[in-house]
């Protein structure tokens, strides 16, 4: 009957409408969860790092949006480009530069703050502006400094 | 002792879990997580204004079969590990 420290998996389709629960029904302004996945490298990497996410709203470019890209599948990236509706996203980490779309009305969350290393910082900070404005400019070169990353990470 | 105030046992993704009712933030990433015979003595406790081990021991034995001596061990750790993690006062 020993309470321990576990790391509990949870489905994705299951995570969401707890957020979604979390924001309506029981009131909470944020919400934290651990990043998975690689997709956001360099700046946010697997298990380590954690997002605080806050309810939808109207994204602007660059913002990072949890949101719904097809059947029972999500994804928490950055909004790249927004045409009558239809909004772009893409992952800080993808080599190969896949984007995917979405509507307002797939929004599950806007993330507000990421936590890094132990270390939270806003999306309105000086540091995460200056990392997106730098990895937009490096954005030729992603392929290359990602397949370095990967092997230092090692 | 007693439930400190604001604390709510809720099912969040098939698991007991303790909220914080009070926070803005549900932290998903630090998760207090109750297994059922834990879940079930919280229940039990959450509205007395104060309760003793011994009336934890009384509700398990009441609803699982195990020996007095067990059940007493088994709320003693419960009791200590709520108390660590700043659930009762």
């Amino acid at each position: 009957m020993k309470e321990e420290n576990r790391l509990i998996q949870i489905e994705n389709q299951v995570l969401i409408s707890e957020i979604t629960r979390m924001f309506n029904v029981m009131g909470k302004k944020s919400v934290t969860i651990v990043a998975r996945g690689y997709s956001m490298r360099p700046f946010i990497e697997d298990r380590r790092d954690k997002v605080i996410l806050t309810p939808p709203r109207t994204p602007m470019i660059g913002d990072v949006v949890l949101a719904k890209i097809g059947e029972s599948r999500y994804a928490l990236h950055r909004v790249i480009k927004e045409e009558n509706g239809i909004y772009t996203m893409q992952g800080d980490g993808n080599p190969t530069y896949m984007t995917e779309t979405f509507r307002m009305e797939d929004i599950i969350a806007v993330a507000d703050s990421f936590i890094r290393k132990g270390k939270r910082i806003e999306t309105t900070s000086r540091t995460w502006r200056a990392y997106s404005f730098m990895w937009r400019m490096l954005k030729p070169f992603r392929r290359i400094i990602l397949g370095i990353y990967r092997r230092v990470k090692k | 002792m007693k439930i400190k105030k604001g604390l709510q046992l809720q099912n969040v993704c098939g698991e007991h879990i303790v909220i914080p009712a009070g926070e803005e933030n549900m932290d998903f990433s630090h998760i207090i997580s109750l297994n059922p015979t834990a879940a079930y003595l919280w229940e039990n406790v959450a509205e007395k204004e104060d309760f003793t081990v011994e009336d934890m021991v009384q509700l398990l034995l009441a609803e699982y079969e195990v020996e007095e001596d067990i059940a007493s061990e088994d709320c003693n750790l419960i009791a200590e590990r709520w108390k660590e993690m700043g659930l009762i006062e």
